[in-house]
C-alpha cells in the first residue's frame, strides 16, 4: 500500500472530478471510486479524506446533506456546486498543463 | 487556536460532533461490510478498516477546526476591534458602561426585593384557593385583620362545609429558652391552629407537624414544630432535636417535628422559626372576645364560590356583633351601627397578607418606578453616546462598506460590540446588586422584627435587564451600521457636515427626555426626603433620647402581685437613686413598642360614643422619666398603685378636651369598661401634655395613664447619661437583688423604637436620594456628551467666527444656546410628569401636601445647575479654539 505525498495535494481535484462525473456520493463512495479508478496504485489514508471534504465544503466547492441509505443508516452525501465545477475546470487544465510540463522536463532533462 | 475551538466546541459540540462521528462511523461500517463479504471475520475486518482509516478522533478534531475556526476568527476579530475602538473612546464607553451598570444594578436590587415581598407566592399547595378573612367597617379605609378567638371558633364551626378556617397569630420575635442552653435567644414564633399544616398541605421533614388534636384545650398541648431552616441553623440538622424542650412566653413546649423544607411560614418575606398550637398562646385570650391576636385564614372547599363563604361568615359575624352589642345596651347607636354594618371580606392569600406588604407595597412600587425611570435615563444616555460616536465613525463605516464589508458583517460587528457593552454592564450591575440588596434588606428591617427575606439576586430580572441593555445598545449601534452600508460609499466618504448635524438633531430629544425623567426622579426624591425630615422633627410629646427601655420578666410563674409589687417598687426606687440615672419607672410596655390597648369609657352625663381612648399602665415617675410635662394636678405616687383596684388616673390634654371640654378635668370621675362588661371606677388626678403612643404620623390620641401593677413582666424606663454598657452592668447587679426571680431581658434605647417607625421612610428617602444622584450624574453625562459633540462638529464655524473677531463670551453663548431649548423642553415636560407623580405620592408621604414651592424649585434648580456644570467644559473648550487649528481641520 503505497502512500503518495504528491497525490495528497491533488485529492480535492480528484474528488471534484468524481463528484462531477458520478453525481452525489457519500465519503465512502468517493474512496471506493478513487480505488476503482487508480487500482492499488494510489491509496490515501482513508480518514484524511474527511477533513479535505470539510475544507472543500467550507470553501463552497461542494455541498453536503444528510440522507438515509437503503439499509436505514444516516449518510452524508456530497454534491459538487457551481463554484466547484468552475474550479474543477480550471484546476484540471492547470494540472494537465503542469503534468505535461513535468513529463517533458523528465524526458528531456 | 485549537484550544479555543475546543472551548467553543464544548458549547456547540452537540450537533457538530455527532454529525462528524456519524459520518466516520458510516464509513467504517461500510468498509467492514465490504471486507466481511470478501470472507474476513468481523474482528479482522474491523481491525483492517480502522487501520486504513487512521485515528477517528484526529479526523474529527481536524474537521471540527476546519468548520469552526473561520467563524470564531471573525468573532474574535470583531471583539478585538470593538475593544480597540473602546480604547480610543474611553470617555464615551466608560460613561455608557457606568450608566448601564448603575441602572442595571439598582433596578435588579429593587426588583429582587419587590419580588421577595410582593410577587412571590406562598410556598404551599394550591395557593389560589387560600383566603384570609378581613373586616371592613363603614368609612374605614383599611381592612381589620385581627380576630378574637370566640368569634373565630363560631365561624370555623359554622362554615366547615364551605371553607376550612385556621388561625395564624401575628408573628413577632420572642424570647425562647431551649433546654440545651441556659440563655434565652430570639426566635420568630407563631401560634397556629392545629390543622393549619394539614390545610396548607405542609408535610413534616422530621417527626410530625401539628395536628388538630394538638389544639383542643387551652394550655393542654405543649408541643412545637420547628422550621427546616431554623432546625438546620440552630441544631445543625440534628434529628435528636425531637423531644427537646423550649420555653416561650412562659410555656414549656416539646419539639415534636420539623416542617418540610421550603415552608417558611404563611407570610412571604418573614421566616418563622417555631410554630405552636393556638391553645398554647394564652388561656385567657382564648375565651376573651375583646382580645384580637391572630388572623383568620382558610382554604375554600372545592366547588364552593367565594360569595357563598362570605355570606356564611357574614351571618356569623353579624350575629356575634349583635350579641356583643346587646351585652352593652348603654353603648351608642353609633357603635352598634358600626359593628352591625361591618362587612366580612375574603382576600386572596395567594401572596399572603403580609404586614410587610401593606407597609411597603406602595413604597416598593414607587422605588420600582423610580428605578425604571433611571433605567430609561441610562438607556437614553447610552443611546445618545452611541449615536454621537457612530456619527464620528460614519466615514470608517463607509470605508469598510466600500472595501466590501457586507451588510451582515457590519451588523455582526454592531451586535458584538453592543453585546460586549451589555455583558460588561450586566456583570458590573450584578456585582452592584449583590452589594446593595442586603443593605436594602437591612434598611427596611427593624430591631424588633428583623426582616429576614429570602432574597436572592434575581437572575430573571438581571437577564431581562441584560436583554434590554443588548437591545438598546444594539438598536443604536446598528442604525449607523445600516445607514453606512445602505449609503453609496462615494457619497458617504465625502466629508458630510450635513450628516453630523442630523446626528445632533437625533439625540437632542433624547437629552430633553432625559432631563424630563430626571426632573420626576429628583422631584419624588425630594418629596421622600422632606417627608422623612418632617417625620424626624415631629414632636413626640416625650423625649426619646438618653432613655433606655429595659425588659424584665419574673421567671417563676404564679407569683402573685402582692409578692412581687414591693420588689418592682424597690427596683425602680434603687435605680432612681443610682448616680448617673436621672429617673426610673416601669410600665406595662414601652411607647412605640408596637403594643397598646384601647378601652371603652363611660363618662357620667355623656352619651357613649364609638371612640375608645388609649390606655397606658405606668408607675409613678413614668411621666418624669419620659419627660411628658404635667399641666395640672399631680403625678402618681406609690399609694396610687398599691390598692387592689387602683382608681387614680392621669389623662392627656386631648382626652380632657374631648370628654371634659371647657372645664378642668381634675377630680372628674368616669368608668372603664372591661371584658365581660366589668366596670372600673376611675378618677382624674392629673392632666399632662399630649404624647404620641404608637403612631408618629397621627396626632397624639386621647390617652389615659393608669397605675400598673406588674405580675410577671414590666418594662423599665431609665433616663440616664450612662453608656449602654455601664447601664447594663448596673442592671445586672440590681435586677436579681430586687427579686431572685427577676430576669434582665433586652435593653433598647427608646429612640430606636421610634426610629423603627421611620424605617420605611428612611429606606424610601435614602434610596430615592441615591436614585436622584444617579439620575443627576446621568443627565450631566448626557448634556456633556451633546455639547462636546456639537463643539467638535462646529469647530470650523467657531474658528471662523473667532477669526472674524467674535469675543469668547459670544462663543460661550453660542454653545450654551444649543442646550437652552433642550433643557427648557425637558424641564417643562418633567414638571408635568412631576405634578402627576406628586398627586400619587401624597398618599404615601407625611404631610406631602404641605411640600410647597421648594418641592418644584429644588429639582428645577439642581437640574439647571447640573446642566450648567456639564456645559462648562465644552463651552470653555469652544472659547479657546484657535482660529488656525479650526481652519486647518479637514
Amino acid at each position: 500500500m503505497a502512500r503518495h505525498e504528491a497525490f495528497q495535494g491533488s485529492l480535492p481535484l480528484l474528488v471534484l472530478k468524481i463528484l462531477a462525473r458520478r453525481g452525489p456520493l457519500h465519503g465512502y463512495g468517493i474512496t471506493a471510486r478513487i480505488h476503482e479508478a487508480t487500482g492499488a496504485e494510489l491509496r490515501v489514508e482513508e480518514g484524511s479524506l474527511y477533513p479535505a471534504l470539510h475544507r472543500m465544503e467550507e470553501g463552497g466547492l461542494i455541498k453536503a446533506k444528510w440522507t438515509i441509505t437503503g439499509n436505514k443508516r444516516r449518510a452524508r452525501v456530497y454534491e459538487i456546486t457551481k463554484h466547484g465545477r468552475e474550479r474543477l475546470d480550471l484546476d484540471e487544465k492547470r494540472w494537465v498543463a503542469v503534468n505535461a510540463a513535468v513529463l517533458r522536463a523528465l524526458k528531456n532533462a | 487556536m485549537s484550544w479555543i475551538s475546543r472551548a467553543v466546541g464544548v458549547f456547540r459540540s452537540g450537533r457538530l460532533n455527532r454529525d462528524l462521528d456519524d459520518e466516520i462511523r458510516f464509513h467504517l461500517e461500510a468498509r467492514i461490510e465490504e471486507y466481511t463479504s470478501e470472507g474476513l471475520s468481523f474482528a479482522e475486518a474491523s481491525a483492517r478498516a480502522r487501520r486504513e482509516f487512521g485515528s477517528p478522533a484526529l479526523v474529527r478534531d481536524a474537521s471540527r477546526d476546519i468548520k469552526l475556526l473561520p467563524r470564531l476568527d471573525a468573532i474574535l476579530r470583531d471583539v478585538t476591534f470593538a475593544i480597540r475602538l473602546w480604547r480610543r473612546n474611553k470617555l464615551v464607553v466608560g460613561a455608557a458602561l457606568v450608566s448601564l451598570s448603575l441602572a442595571i444594578g439598582a433596578c435588579t436590587a429593587a426588583f429582587s426585593l419587590i419580588d421577595a415581598v410582593i410577587l412571590r407566592t406562598l410556598p404551599v399547595d394550591d395557593p389560589s384557593s387560600l383566603i384570609y378573612v378581613a373586616l371592613r367597617a363603614p368609612d374605614e379605609p383599611r381592612d381589620a385583620l385581627s380576630f378574637n378567638y370566640p368569634l373565630f371558633r363560631e365561624m370555623r364551626a359554622a362554615s366547615a362545609r364551605q371553607v376550612r378556617l385556621f388561625a395564624v397569630s401575628d408573628q413577632a420575635k420572642r424570647e425562647a429558652a431551649f433546654d440545651d442552653t441556659a440563655y434565652a435567644e430570639k426566635v420568630y414564633a407563631q401560634w397556629v391552629s392545629g390543622d393549619a399544616f394539614a390545610i396548607l398541605n405542609v408535610k413534616p421533614a422530621l417527626g410530625r407537624v401539628l395536628a388538630s388534636t394538638d389544639d383542643i384545650n387551652p394550655g393542654q398541648h405543649p408541643v412545637a414544630v420547628l422550621s427546616y431552616d431554623f432546625w438546620r441553623r440552630r441544631f445543625g440538622g440534628n434529628p435528636a432535636v425531637l423531644g427537646r424542650w423550649v420555653t416561650i412566653r412562659e410555656k414549656t413546649l416539646q419539639i415534636v417535628g420539623v416542617a418540610a423544607r421550603g415552608f417558611t411560614g404563611v407570610e412571604p418575606g418573614i421566616m418563622t422559626d417555631v410554630w405552636a398550637p393556638t391553645m398554647m398562646w394564652d388561656d385567657r385570650a382564648i375565651a376573651d372576645p375583646d382580645t384580637r391576636w391572630f388572623r383568620t385564614w382558610g382554604r375554600i372547599q372545592p366547588g364552593v364560590a367565594d360569595e357563598q363563604v362570605r355570606t356564611v361568615l357574614q351571618t356569623i359575624f353579624t350575629t356575634f356583633a349583635r350579641e356583643k352589642v346587646a351585652l352593652r345596651p348603654e353603648e351608642s347607636q353609633d357603635r352598634l351601627n358600626r359593628l352591625l354594618n361591618t362587612r366580612v371580606h375574603l382576600r386572596s392569600a395567594a401572596t399572603g397578607p403580609s404586614g410587610l406588604r401593606q407597609n411597603f407595597a406602595v413604597a416598593l412600587w414607587t422605588l420600582a418606578a423610580i428605578a425604571a425611570l433611571v433605567l430609561l435615563i441610562a438607556a437614553m444616555n447610552v443611546a445618545s453616546l452611541l449615536v454621537a460616536r457612530a456619527a464620528a465613525r460614519q466615514r470608517e463605516m463607509a470605508l469598510r462598506a466600500a472595501i466590501g464589508a457586507g451588510r451582515g458583517r457590519l451588523i455582526q460587528q454592531a451586535l458584538i460590540e453592543s453585546g460586549l457593552l451589555a455583558l460588561a454592564s450586566c456583570v458590573l450591575g450584578a456585582l452592584l446588586s449583590i452589594v446593595v440588596t442586603p443593605r436594602l434588606v437591612s434598611m427596611i428591617s427593624t430591631s424588633g422584627t428583623t426582616v429576614r427575606l429570602d432574597v436572592q439576586p434575581d437572575w430573571r430580572v438581571l437577564a431581562f435587564l441584560g436583554a434590554m441593555a443588548v437591545f438598546v445598545t444594539f438598536v443604536f449601534g446598528l442604525a449607523p451600521a445600516l445607514r453606512a452600508s445602505a449609503a453609496s460609499p462615494a457619497d458617504a466618504l465625502r466629508s458630510g457636515g450635513g450628516r453630523h448635524s442630523t446626528a445632533v438633531n437625533s439625540f437632542r430629544p433624547l437629552v430633553a427626555s432625559q432631563i424630563a425623567f430626571s426632573f420626576v426622579v429628583l422631584f419624588v426624591g425630594g418629596l421622600c426626603l422632606t417627608s422623612f425630615v418632617k417625620l424626624l422633627r415631629t414632636d413626640l410629646g416625650f423625649d426619646p433620647d438618653n432613655l433606655a427601655l429595659v425588659n424584665i420578666t419574673a421567671s417563676t410563674t404564679g407569683l402573685s402581685q402582692e409578692q412581687t409589687l414591693p420588689s418592682w417598687i424597690a427596683l425602680v426606687e434603687r435605680l432612681d437613686q443610682t448616680p448617673g440615672i436621672d429617673a426610673a419607672s416601669f410600665s406595662r410596655w414601652g411607647l412605640f413598642s408596637g403594643s397598646g390597648r384601647n378601652k371603652t369609657v363611660r363618662i357620667p352625663g355623656r352619651p357613649v360614643d364609638g371612640y375608645t381612648p388609649w390606655y397606658m399602665p405606668v408607675s409613678p415617675r413614668f411621666l418624669r422619666a419620659m419627660r411628658i410635662p404635667l399641666v395640672a394636678g399631680r403625678d402618681f405616687e406609690w399609694r396610687d398603685v398599691r390598692p387592689a383596684v387602683p382608681t387614680a388616673v392621669i389623662v392627656n390634654e386631648s382626652f380632657a378636651s374631648r370628654y371634659f371640654p371647657g372645664e378642668s378635668a381634675i377630680g372628674k370621675r368616669f368608668v372603664r369598661v372591661d371584658a365581660g362588661a366589668a366596670l372600673v371606677d376611675q378618677e382624674v388626678i392629673g392632666v399632662v401634655k399630649d404624647a404620641k403612643y404608637t403612631d408618629l404620623r397621627e396626632p397624639a390620641p386621647p390617652t389615659v395613664y393608669e397605675p400598673y401593677q406588674p405580675q410577671n413582666a414590666a418594662v423599665l424606663q431609665v433616663r440616664t447619661r450612662l453608656e449602654m454598657g455601664a447601664l447594663v452592668a448596673t442592671l445586672r447587679g440590681e435586677v436579681p437583688r430586687a427579686h431572685a426571680a427577676f430576669r434582665l431581658g433586652d435593653v433598647t434605647p427608646q429612640s430606636t423604637l421610634v426610629a423603627n417607625h421611620l424605617v420605611r421612610d428612611r429606606a424610601l428617602a435614602v434610596l430615592s436620594a441615591f436614585f436622584s444622584l444617579v439620575a443627576g450624574v446621568l443627565v450631566m453625562v448626557g448634556v456633556y456628551g451633546l455639547l462636546s459633540y456639537s463643539v467638535v462638529q462646529r469647530t470650523r464655524e467657531i474658528g471662523i467666527r473667532l477669526a472674524l473677531g467674535a469675543q469668547s463670551s459670544q462663543i460661550v453663548t453660542l454653545v450654551l444656546s444649543g442646550i437652552g431649548g433642550v433643557t427648557l423642553a425637558g424641564l417643562v415636560i418633567g414638571g408635568v410628569g412631576a405634578a402627576f407623580a406628586g398627586r400619587f405620592m401624597t398618599t404615601l408621604l407625611f404631610e406631602a401636601e404641605r411640600a410647597g414651592i421648594w418641592s418644584i424649585a429644588a429639582p428645577l434648580l439642581s437640574l439647571l445647575a447640573v446642566c450648567a456644570l456639564a456645559a462648562l467644559v465644552p463651552a470653555r473648550r469652544a472659547a479657546r479654539i484657535a482660529p488656525t487649528t479650526a481652519l486647518t481641520i479637514e
